[in-house]
């Protein structure tokens, strides 16, 4: 039997499950998220089915629990620490060191 | 609009919260590091979002209000979306091939994503919220007037809804049907009746 990707859900859906017709401004840094993949698939670092891949491999636990934008910077960040571009050490140090300007402790 | 603002004060004031959350600080993170390591510069992501701040359903307009007032290159623009486009000054950037779908009166499109989120960005901006659900991806093709109906739009039995499923390298955009009794009005009234959502084709062109 074929499985469909949990991201397959075309014609899935049932009536009572409305859709939530709200407009809103993305926030910055999901721009800059959108941005900085774009940026990746030009310099042919992540291309768009890599992170699409990466979104779909979230689990579905946390892909419930994570927006959009969540999603594909987990994505980005799986897809560089696989391909070895990034360590995870450098992950766990450099988000230390962004949050501690924020006087936040991770 | 200074006026505006006249109601009585019995909420908190309204401070901008600056603190990020973790995964905007694993963004800012992991493009830092990519900038450490040269393998993308630092005015990559700025430029970036320039580009994406300068597309918006205003270009869509361009494309659907020329092609209801000239025949000529309403053919062209159905026949190849990406040549007309770029004709008009508008790149279609992220090099996807680019259809533009015809309404006619028995015939009304609408488009969706039902694998993920794929849009013509280049000359609709970003997608909004909704077109991203799960709701909307997974009930569009199953029963698109349902969908239409919490749009507020109501399709007539004898017209055919055809629902065209995006892709990564394929985008859609809608021609919609320009409306009787609009023959004197203005390129700027005109621009009025094309909005985003007639563009994707969960609404049509209404004179109020």
């Amino acid at each position: 039997m074929v499985k469909h990707l949990p991201n397959d859900i075309g014609g899935t859906g049932c009536s009572d499950d409305k859709i939530k017709i709200v407009e809103r401004e993305l926030y910055p840094w999901e721009k800059r998220c959108h941005a900085l993949l774009d940026v990746l698939d030009y310099h042919k670092v992540v291309n768009t089915e890599e992170k699409r891949r990466g979104t779909e491999n979230i689990g579905a636990e946390m892909a419930d629990k994570l927006t959009y934008y969540e999603k594909w910077i987990v994505s980005a960040s799986n897809c560089l620490l696989q391909k070895g571009i990034i360590t995870p050490d450098e992950i766990a140090v450099k988000t230390k060191e962004v949050a501690a300007r924020y006087n936040i402790m991770l | 609009m200074s006026n505006d603002h006249n109601h009585p004060h019995n909420h908190a004031p309204i401070i901008d919260e600056e603190v990020p959350g973790y995964y905007e600080i694993l963004e800012i993170s992991i493009r830092e590091l990519l900038i450490e390591r040269m393998i993308i510069s630092p005015d990559d992501v700025r430029k970036q979002v320039e580009l994406l701040d300068s597309r918006s359903p205003v270009l869509g307009q361009k494309l659907v209000i020329r092609a209801w007032t000239d025949p000529a290159f309403r053919e062209r623009l159905l026949a190849n979306g990406n040549a007309a486009a770029e004709e008009m000054g508008i790149t279609i950037y992220d090099d996807t091939a680019f259809t533009v779908l015809e309404d006619t009166p028995e015939l009304h499109n609408m488009i969706v994503c039902t694998l993920c989120s794929c849009y013509p960005r280049p000359v609709l901006g970003l997608p909004p919220d909704w077109y991203k659900s799960k709701q909307y991806r997974s009930r569009a093709i199953k029963e698109p007037r349902a969908v239409l109906a919490e749009f507020g739009t109501i399709i007539p039995e004898n017209v055919q809804v055809i629902i065209h499923d995006s892709t990564a390298n394929q985008r859609y955009m809608v021609l919609p049907l320009r409306p009787e009794g609009t023959e004197k009005l203005t390129e700027e009234e005109l621009e009025a009746l094309v909005t985003r959502d007639t563009m994707i084709g969960v609404t049509i062109p209404r004179l109020n």
